[in-house]
Formats: structure tokens, C-alpha cells, sequence
């Protein structure tokens, strides 16, 4: 599978870049030029990476046990608000701070996660729903608090600015790139061996093929759901941490164009792999970052990177058909919106 | 609070619950024949742009209404092919028509006006009802809103009294049983989800000639969301859903009303999503979809 998916996205992305008579090669030329032409802009787009693999985590661990997280935007927010909090508020030396500040995101993220994972584990909600719900929620909460209570800048709705010593600083000079992509790479590498090599990450990995199997191992399948729907959560808060403190040094609700949407692509391209993520998180920043050189060079307006997002979640979603979603699935009870139910079989 | 307060709080949360109408009816026919729609915010974005779009060109307001079912339609089939003849997962797919209709609609905004953000003001209802006066007027303007109601009655009784509506709602609780009784599963399933595409469309139409007149990038604003609680909050039932999206409306007029008074705008907004939240785990009543609601269907 691997490339066919962007492969035939970019493909039909051609046809519409033709559609709006333009050259295909010119606009696909001016985004790679834009993504690698340059120190800068390979710096930007690994900058943009990052957001992306840590998100992409966040969606991927939870398919891996069956659970589908679209709430990784509202945990990204929730993250990078408390990371924000924290490194505004905070003020300790830069080997603290830092740590302090992404086990603050962590939290943030993993609080809306285990809201959702409580509520499914204990009544059956499903996560679908109340995840998307608590997008919204987690939303205008953080745009509520830094209206008021949390505000720190007279001239925008934003929290105050981050100690300089709560900052991830560029690791080249006059670049946004910084010390969180090798963190989220470490991350990545750090859940792969997880899933394979510890009890926790088998426990997970069961459940996911099959929650009556899991019961039937002596597995505590409602804790499994509770502890995957947090560390999901947890993933996509520092994602958010990230954001703050290596990009804007102050949050505000507006910080994320849908990243958390964007991830759901991300896992699913790398078919939930944690190692995959890296490469198809990668993948997206080129994307997101080379479509601005797209538009202004080839005029071709940068959301054509969205029609090719949506097309490859579509490609992959059609080569799976059938297949392993279906396969690998719990007999399906009559409520999907219940524990066993398909809404909630993620590829295994 | 005097009574023209009391009438123009009801008179918003009608026009605020309408486009939530449109996409709920939409999500309650699919779910109801047993497939998920998750996808609705995405189809409420691409029958805005098309209806805008569709006047833009042409300065009718009933070729755009058109263009926008057409549109709907279309990802509806999408939907059907890749849910239905496919077997995908109904969740990712949705997702992929959200990013496609939004993104589609971001891409076609810039490309044909030339100017990303919103598009120009085209023909609207409001422009239509502005040659009319008296109850004429009142009911071009809110030809939609009038729409969307005698709809909801439509059906609930094409859902409950019909033949092909109970076969409808049997496709969607038991497929193997219909299937067994002479009821193409398939056929039903295609056309609940074809037609709740072009009603979420409409809803998205609504929003762009109906209540305003243009198109700008993020005006479903969270709606087609809003629109899956209605259904889930609303019991799957046409009716049910009507109230739902009557009760989230009043909400938003509201706090329109209460502007003025100091009260976190964002505490009253986020109550539709908490309600659901509350309402799928079960605290007020078990939700309960139709049995087969989401699952693919392999005869």
C-alpha cells in the first residue's frame, strides 16, 4: 500500500490543477521548491512536521486498539493552552521549565482523552461522537478562558508570553525549526517499541484485534480503552506544547488550522504505525508548507493541499475495504455506538 | 423582558435551528437505512459554495438551490459507493468528505473569485422577496424555513406510514431480514444516503443565500457537528430531530439576546455539544441508533 495512496492523490490533484488551467508540473515543482529549495524551507517544513507526527501519534495509538480519536484538534488545544498556562505563570530554570511545561501540555491532552475513554469504557459512548463533541468544547473553552480570566495581551484574545526560559530555541539559526521534531521522533521510535515489546502495548494491540478475545485473556479491556484514549490525548497535548513553545510563545484558539483533523490522514497513511507516522507526518509538512510557494508561484490556491488530504484519507479508506476493518472485528452487536460495535474498529 | 423581545427570540431560533433542520433530516434518513454520516459539515460547505456560486453566474436563486443539491448529491454518492458498494469504514470516509468539501470549497473560492476569504454578495432570497411585499414577501424570503418544516412532517410520515419508508427503517435495523423479505438493501441504502447528501446541502444553501448572502471560508462554522448530535439527541426520528435543532437554535438566539446581559457567549455555545455528550452516555435515556446504523452490509 505505502505510496499508492499520495501517489494517486497527487495524480488526481494534477487533474485539478489542470481543471483550473494551470500546469501540474509547475505548481507541484513550485510546492517541492518551496518544501526543499532552501535551508529555510526544509527547516519549515520539519517544523511543520512536527505538529503533524505528534497528532498523528495521538490518532494512530488509539486505532491501534480499536478506538477511533477524532478528538486529537480539542487535545492539541487543551495541551497548548495548559502548556502556555504553565510557561507563562511558571517560573523555573530552563532544565525545569521545559519538562514542566510538555508534561503540562501532556495533561491537558490527556484529561479531554480520558473523558472520552471513561465515557466509553464505562457507558458505551462512543468515542467518535464524544470526541468530536469535545473539539467544540475544548474550543471554546480555551477561547472563553483568554477572553477573560487567562487573558495576558492587551490587543489580541491571547494568554500572556511564555518565559524565555519555557522556549524551544531554533537549532539552526533564523529557522522556526527546534528541539521538538527529534522529541517527537524519539516519541515515535519510543511507542513502537512500546507496542511490541512490553505487556502494556500487547494489551493494547488485543484489544484492538478483538475486544472478546482481550476479555477472554483476563484483559481489562475498559482499563485498556481509559489508559489508550489518555496517552492519546497525552500525545496530541504536546503536540500542541510543542506549537507554543518552539512556534507562537503564547496560545490562542485560533492556534491550529485543523492539525488535529490532518492527523487523522497522517495515521492512516502510515497505517497507524508509529515509525510510519514520521515518514507521513513528513509528507504533510511538505505539503503544508510547500503550498504557500504553490499559490504565490504557481497560482494555484494553497487548499488544494486539503482536496489531496481528503483524497488520500479516501484511497486508503478504499484500499481497506472489506479487508481488514471488517476482518478483524468483534462479532458486531446490534448498538455500533456500544463497546463492541463497528464505529469502533480502527485497522488493527 | 417585553413581548417583541419574546417573539424575536423565537423568530432567530427558528432561522438559527433551520440549517441544523436540513443536515438533521439529512443524517436521519442515511442513519435510518443504516448508514453513518459524519461527512454532513463537509456537505453543508459544498452546497453553500454552490448555491453561491450557481448565482453568482446565473442570478437565479432557484438554479442555485439546485446547483447545491446537485452538489450534495453528488458527495452523497461518494458516500453510498464507498460505504455501501466498498465496504469502507463509514467514520473515515466521512472524514475525507468533511476535509473534501471544506478544502473544495476553500480551493474553489480562491480560484473562482479570485479572492480567498468570502466571495462576493450574489442574488439572495432576501433579494428575491425585495419585489415582493406582504405575506408574498414573507414567504420568498423564508422559503426555506418553510421547506424545512412541512420536510420534517413529510418524513416522519414517509418514515412511519409509508411502505417504502418502514422498508427504509427495516434496511436499516435488520439488513439480512429485509433482504430475505424481497427488500433491496442496497437501493435503499444508496438513495437514504444520495438524499440525506443533498439536504445537508440545502442546509449549507440556507446558510449562504438563505441567511446571508455570500460565501466565506468557515461558515458552517461546526454546524453539520451540531447537526449529528441533533439526529443522536433527536432519537434517530425525524420529529425528535426537529425539536433537537429547535432546542440548539434557541440556544444560539439566545445568546444573541443575551449579548448585552454579560453572559459568557462561550459557556451557552458549548451546551449543544455537552447535552450531547451527556445524552450518548446514557444519563437521559438510553440514544439508540438503528441496529445496523454503520455497519457495511454483505449479503
Amino acid at each position: 500500500m505505502g505510496l499508492v495512496a499520495p501517489l494517486l492523490a497527487l495524480a488526481v490533484g494534477s487533474f485539478v490543477i489542470l481543471a483550473a488551467r494551470e500546469n501540474p508540473l509547475a505548481a507541484y515543482g513550485a510546492l517541492v521548491n518551496g518544501a526543499f529549495g532552501s535551508v529555510q524551507g526544509l527547516a519549515e517544513t520539519l517544523a511543520q512536521t512536527t505538529v503533524f507526527v505528534f497528532a498523528g501519534l495521538s490518532v494512530a495509538i488509539a486505532f491501534r486498539a480499536g478506538l477511533f480519536n477524532i478528538g486529537a484538534e480539542g487535545q492539541l488545544v487543551s495541551g497548548a493552552l495548559c502548556a502556555a498556562v504553565a510557561g507563562a505563570y511558571v517560573h523555573l530554570p530552563s532544565p525545569l521549565e521545559i519538562p514542566l511545561c510538555l508534561a503540562a501540555g501532556a495533561l491537558g491532552g490527556a484529561i479531554l482523552g480520558s473523558i472520552a475513554g471513561a465515557l466509553r469504557a464505562r457507558y458505551g459512548a462512543s468515542e467518535v461522537i464524544t470526541t468530536i463533541m469535545l473539539n467544540y468544547i475544548a474550543y471554546l473553552g480555551a477561547n472563553y478562558l483568554v477572553s477573560g480570566p487567562l487573558r495576558g495581551s492587551p490587543f489580541a484574545p491571547e494568554t500572556a508570553t511564555i518565559d524565555t526560559t519555557a522556549m524551544l530555541h531554533p537549532i539552526i539559526p533564523d529557522t522556526r525549526l527546534t528541539a521538538a521534531l527529534p522529541l517527537a521522533m524519539l516519541t515515535a521510535a519510543a511507542l513502537w517499541w512500546w507496542l511490541r515489546a512490553t505487556v502494556a502495548g500487547f494489551e493494547l494491540r488485543t484489544v484492538g484485534r478483538s475486544e472478546r478475545v482481550a476479555r477472554y485473556a483476563g484483559i481489562s479491556v475498559p482499563g485498556v480503552i481509559l489508559k489508550t484514549m489518555a496517552l492519546s490525548g497525552a500525545l496530541a497535548g504536546i503536540g500542541g506544547a510543542c506549537e507554543v513553545m518552539g512556534l507562537l510563545h503564547r496560545f490562542n484558539a485560533q492556534l491550529s488550522p485543523g492539525y488535529g483533523f490532518t492527523s487523522i490522514a497522517v495515521a492512516l497513511l502510515a497505517q497507524s504505525n508509529p515509525l510510519g507516522v514520521i515518514a507521513s507526518g513528513f509528507f504533510f509538512g511538505v505539503l503544508q508548507n510547500g503550498a504557500l510557494s504553490m499559490q504565490s508561484q504557481a497560482m494555484v490556491p494553497k487548499d488544494l493541499v486539503s482536496i489531496i488530504e481528503g483524497l488520500v484519507i479516501l484511497f486508503v479508506s478504499a484500499s481497506w475495504a472489506g479487508s481488514r476493518l471488517t476482518v478483524h472485528r468483534a462479532p458486531a452487536t446490534a448498538d455500533p455506538l456500544a463497546p463492541d460495535g463497528p464505529l469502533t474498529s480502527g485497522p488493527a | 423582558m417585553d413581548m417583541s423581545v419574546i417573539v424575536a427570540v423565537l423568530a432567530i431560533t427558528v432561522i438559527k435551528a433551520t440549517p441544523l433542520l436540513y443536515a438533521g433530516l439529512g443524517g436521519v434518513i442515511s442513519e435510518n437505512a443504516g448508514v453513518i454520516n459524519i461527512g454532513l459539515e463537509g456537505m453543508m460547505a459544498a452546497g453553500a459554495f454552490s448555491a453561491v456560486a450557481a448565482s453568482f453566474f446565473w442570478h437565479s436563486v432557484a438554479l442555485a438551490v439546485i446547483c447545491a443539491v446537485i452538489s450534495g448529491a453528488l458527495l452523497g454518492i461518494l458516500l453510498a459507493y464507498l460505504a455501501i458498494s466498498a465496504r469502507a469504514n463509514q467514520i473515515i470516509v466521512g472524514m475525507a468528505i468533511n476535509v473534501l468539501g471544506i478544502g473544495g470549497a476553500a480551493f474553489l473560492l480562491a480560484l473562482v473569485f479570485g479572492q480567498p476569504g468570502a466571495s462576493p454578495e450574489v442574488r439572495s432570497f432576501a433579494d428575491v422577496a425585495a419585489g415582493a411585499s406582504g405575506l408574498v414577501a414573507d414567504l420568498e424570503r423564508y422559503a426555506l424555513v418553510w421547506l424545512g418544516i412541512v420536510l420534517v412532517v413529510a418524513m416522519q410520515i414517509f418514515l412511519y406510514r409509508t411502505k417504502p419508508g418502514v422498508h427504509l427503517r427495516a434496511v436499516g435495523e435488520a439488513p439480512h431480514a429485509s433482504l430475505a423479505a424481497g427488500i433491496d438493501v442496497v437501493k435503499y441504502r444508496y438513495a437514504a444516503t444520495i438524499a440525506g447528501g443533498a439536504l445537508a446541502a440545502l442546509g449549507g444553501a440556507y446558510l449562504s443565500i438563505g441567511e446571508v448572502d455570500l460565501y466565506s471560508d468557515g461558515m458552517v462554522a461546526g454546524r453539520g457537528f451540531i447537526a449529528l448530535a441533533a439526529v443522536i439527541f433527536g432519537r434517530w426520528n425525524p420529529l425528535g430531530t426537529a425539536g433537537a435543532c429547535l432546542f440548539f437554535g434557541f440556544f444560539s438566539s439566545l445568546q444573541i439576546a443575551l449579548q448585552r446581559a454579560n453572559v459568557p457567549a462561550a459557556l451557552l455555545e458549548m451546551l449543544p455539544y455537552l447535552l450531547t455528550i451527556v445524552a450518548i452516555a446514557g444519563f437521559i435515556g438510553r440514544a439508540r441508533p438503528p441496529a445496523a446504523d454503520g455497519v457495511p452490509f454483505t449479503p
